[in-house]
């Protein structure tokens, strides 16, 4: 309301005959400077011989479309004095239905027309020389923003004020037949600012703007802005930027378009080795983004998850994740797409809180076209995947028309061993969001080292395969092709490999995998289990890991004569498996006599487990009366495992399993 | 003429005999389950049962067809489902996902419910409706904990049908969900249906 209200009423005031000793004027509807006043009533006594008069102003109605909402009921009342030069002064309160009560205090001159208004601390003073008509300066101390609001909302619609002070000078030059030219200095205080669509929040803003606005009466307008920001949260549609005390500044330059839109011709913002930006952009009439290109350059990427990325991290499920080095990017947005990135890296880091992925000295030019073709060469010094530890890796890297690919097979020392990246394709743009295909080699891998990464058994042997194809899309990862294990003197087939979420929320593995002629004594030694004598064969159908724990897989496991192989079982392996088989011995041998003997020939072993909802359905070799025939025995004393048990407690089984290789098992003979 | 106007019989009758399914999916038991997940996480004041009437359109959840099996004629019957339907929730990957949610509901969400700031959708997940009603600083928080929210929940519908060995059966436990989500709200919570947000 203040500005130009007052110069209205002060207008009403000049025009008024100041001999009359009561005089009241009505006036219909007055249009004045942009604003329309109605139901006007000025009315002005003066006692005769008084030193002062009473002045009263009201209007049923001022409508200033240029500053926001109507104002009704507005009343002043101020004694009016003159000092006889010229002179004159009012001061009395000023009130609006519905508004809080204001002061207005306005003094007119032959040198200067001044008016102050005030409400609590807050105070906007308003002064115009008369040598300088033009020039109208407005002085603002602990001024809520709020008053602004109604001029906010002309430039952005959706946007509503809360709280907020600022405190400040603003100039306004009115040259005739000119563009209206605004310029100022403020320093802003606790500002709060929200959209109706929530799509921008300010709060507790603190910081200065200086600003030149320029606006001609029909054609575009142009602003220039610069200031700091020192305290107080910004959120940005997902980006959330908490100022904390570090300052950061920025600077922009818009130019409203024809159309509505802006221009942004320049934008910039310095924040300290953190972020630095600079760039152009463009917007629609509707505020959203046309194209965009930007210049950043982070010297210190530690301090952007925190001041820049979290609402993003948030999101993908990575809050916590580390960063560290430096990078440097060049952007282009335009169509809502990202058209052209060019990042360097600079020993960057990186690192998930939990645990799930590290990566160290990443460096290199990372190049992206939506159109067109570009190179890059990317590597890193080491990481690690699930606790599996990798090592350095170059990766020539291509970018045709929205694909990232792998110019040339890169290999990754890993486990001893080396894995062989054959090709590699991301699309990070498909209809269900990011695809990735890729190709690998698996040479030689320790699968000690595996097994002590991922809390396994001490298993000995090496890990081979080729995975021709592997897809990822949708939050699944297929494999083609195979792994083969080459562990215990044997072979494990690995086939039918896929993964869902395999970083997201219980990541799952399933695969088929098959046993072929595994020394049993090292993998009963492995796993503290007695020992056997023998080789193991079978398959492992359906195998699915949720959580990399086992829910459901169907098992059949058995011996298979070699020759030069002796088939024994040792004592303790007898009393695990019972143990755990819930299987007592029966045939030539009385259970009592096991403990006599340290070992036992056999003439086949065989057991299945099929594992669904948490209860193993066991099977053995045939059937045996009520149970089934686990360890057929040979030669004498002939042994004879028989399990009755047939549905069994998954968990209860894993239990008894780890605590038969951890030696607390008490023989249960029957 | 005669002779061609009777392929397209013959057709029709082939494609009914491949695509005789007999599958069933467990309507009843998914939406008994969908109950006792849900009123867990939520928790169990004033219980409000799952609707019964499944809507017009699909027929409810079974995907059993009666069709005509022309091969019975042969003497060859098709094969009836092959396991007794039943839905499994309680393997130890979705009880540990359905606790994570019930504490997560009950720190973060459930003031946002009763604000109105949240809302479920009928899609089986959960959006920020009114981001106004939330603080500045709550909106990240929220926004993050929505997004895992919905990460467990897309987990939780794809585990229940991988785990009962139908991963088709996703879509269904999906919708079995939402509408267990919305009868389960609580009075004055908001929940989205067919694009319109209504509250309860």
């Amino acid at each position: 309301m203040p500005a130009r209200i007052l110069t209205l009423l002060l207008l009403a005031l000049c025009a008024w005959p100041a001999q009359a000793r009561t005089a009241t004027a009505r006036i219909g509807s007055l249009e004045v400077a942009g604003a329309e006043l109605d139901g006007v009533v000025v009315r002005l006594s003066w006692p005769a011989g008084a030193a002062h008069g009473e002045l009263s102003i009201q209007a049923a109605r001022i409508a200033a479309p240029a500053l926001g909402p109507e104002y009704r009921q507005v009343r002043w009342r101020c004694p009016l004095s003159h000092d006889g030069a010229g002179a004159w002064h009012c001061a009395g309160p000023l009130q609006g239905r519905g508004g809080a009560r204001m002061h207005l205090a306005v003094d007119l001159s032959s040198v200067c027309t001044g008016a102050r208004l005030s409400q609590g601390n807050a105070r906007l003073q308003l002064r115009r020389e008369a040598v300088a008509p033009d020039v109208t300066r407005l002085d603002l101390v602990r001024v809520p923003l709020l008053w602004a609001q109604a001029l906010l909302q002309r430039a952005w619609t959706q946007a509503s004020v809360g709280d907020g002070v600022a405190d400040g000078t603003i100039v306004v030059h009115t040259p005739p037949r000119q563009p209206l030219h605004v310029e100022g200095r403020l320093d802003v205080d606790g500002l709060a600012l929200d959209t109706t669509d929530a799509a921008v929040a300010v709060a507790g803003l603190d910081g200065a703007i200086g600003f030149d606005w320029l606006q001609p009466d029909t054609g575009p307008a142009r602003i220039v802005a610069s200031g700091e920001v020192r305290d107080g949260e910004v959120l940005v549609g997902n980006t959330y930027v908490a100022i904390a005390g570090r300052p950061a500044g920025f600077a922009l330059e818009a130019r409203q378009q024809a159309d509505g839109g802006w221009r942004l011709p320049r934008l910039a913002l310095r924040d300290g080795d953190a972020l630095q930006v600079e760039g152009d952009a463009s917007f629609a009439a509707d505020a959203s983004l046309r194209a965009l290109s930007l210049q950043a350059r982070s010297a210190r990427l530690a301090a952007l998850p925190e001041r820049y990325l979290s609402g993003w991290l948030g999101l993908a499920g990575l809050s916590g994740l580390e960063l560290d080095g430096a990078a440097d990017a060049t952007l282009q947005v335009s169509g809502g797409m990202l058209q052209a990135l060019d990042a360097r890296l600079h020993d960057v880091s990186m690192r998930d809180p939990r645990d799930r992925l590290r990566i160290e000295g990443l460096a290199g030019e990372l190049r992206h076209r939506a159109r067109g073709a570009a190179q890059g060469r990317l590597s890193w010094r080491e990481g690690a995947l699930y606790g599996l530890a990798f090592g350095a890796i170059e990766l020539p890297l291509a970018s045709r028309d929205g694909v990232l690919r792998l110019r040339a097979p890169a290999s990754l020392p890993m486990l001893g061993g080396e894995l062989r990246l054959l090709d590699f394709a991301l699309d990070p743009g498909g209809a269900e969001g990011l695809r990735l295909g890729f190709g690998l080699e698996l040479d030689g891998l320790d699968v000690g080292q595996l097994s002590a990464a991922l809390g396994w058994p001490a298993f000995r042997g090496s890990l081979d395969g080729r995975i021709p194809q592997a897809r990822y899309a949708s939050q699944r990862l297929d494999f083609d092709g195979g792994l083969s294990m080459r562990v215990f003197d044997g072979r494990v087939d690995v086939s039918a490999l896929s993964m869902e979420r395999p970083f997201g929320v219980a990541p799952t593995l399933s695969a088929d995998l098959s046993l072929h002629g595994l020394d049993l004594e090292g993998l009963t030694g492995a796993f503290d289990f007695g020992s056997i004598t023998g080789r193991l064969h079978g398959r492992i159908d359906g195998l699915r890991l949720v959580d990399w724990t086992a829910t459901a897989f169907d098992a059949w496991l058995h011996t298979e004569p070699a020759p030069g192989v002796r088939q024994r079982i040792s004592q303790r392996a007898v009393q695990d498996i019972s143990s755990v088989g819930d299987a007592s011995f029966v045939g030539s041998l009385q259970g009592r006599l096991v403990a006599l003997f340290d070992d036992f020939g056999y003439r086949r072993i065989g057991i299945g487990c099929r594992l669904a909802n948490e209860v193993c359905r066991m099977s053995g070799l045939h059937s045996a009366g009520a149970g089934f025939t686990i360890v057929e025995g040979s030669g004498v004393p002939r042994l004879q495992v028989v399990g009755f048990n047939r549905n069994v407690d998954w968990p209860t089984l894993v239990e008894r399993l780890a605590a038969a290789a951890a030696g607390d098992v008490a023989p249960v003979v029957d | 003429m005669r002779r061609l106007l009777g392929i397209p019989v013959l057709l029709a009758l082939a494609l009914c005999a491949c695509v005789t399914i007999n599958v069933y999916f467990p309507a009843a038991e998914a939406r008994e389950a969908a109950r006792e997940f849900v009123e867990k996480v939520i928790g169990e004041e004033g219980d409000a049962p799952a609707p019964e009437a499944p809507p017009p359109g699909d027929g409810g959840m079974a995907v059993h067809r009666l069709r005509f099996d022309p091969f019975v004629l042969l003497g060859i019957g098709s094969a009836q489902a092959q396991d007794t339907p039943d839905i499994t929730i309680r393997t130890p990957a979705i009880q540990a996902i359905q606790a994570r949610m019930e504490s997560r509901f009950n720190s973060v969400l459930r003031p946002h419910f009763d604000s109105g700031a949240l809302g479920f959708v009928d899609d089986g997940t959960i959006v920020v409706r009114d981001a106004s009603k939330l603080a500045i600083k709550d909106r990240v928080a929220v926004n993050a904990a929505v997004a895992d929210d919905n990460r467990d929940r897309n987990a939780v519908y794809r585990e229940i049908a991988v785990a009962n060995g139908h991963p088709e059966w996703e879509p269904q436990i999906r919708q079995v969900f939402a509408r267990q989500w919305i009868a389960s709200a609580r009075p004055g919570w908001w929940y989205r249906q067919g694009g319109a947000w209504k509250q309860k």
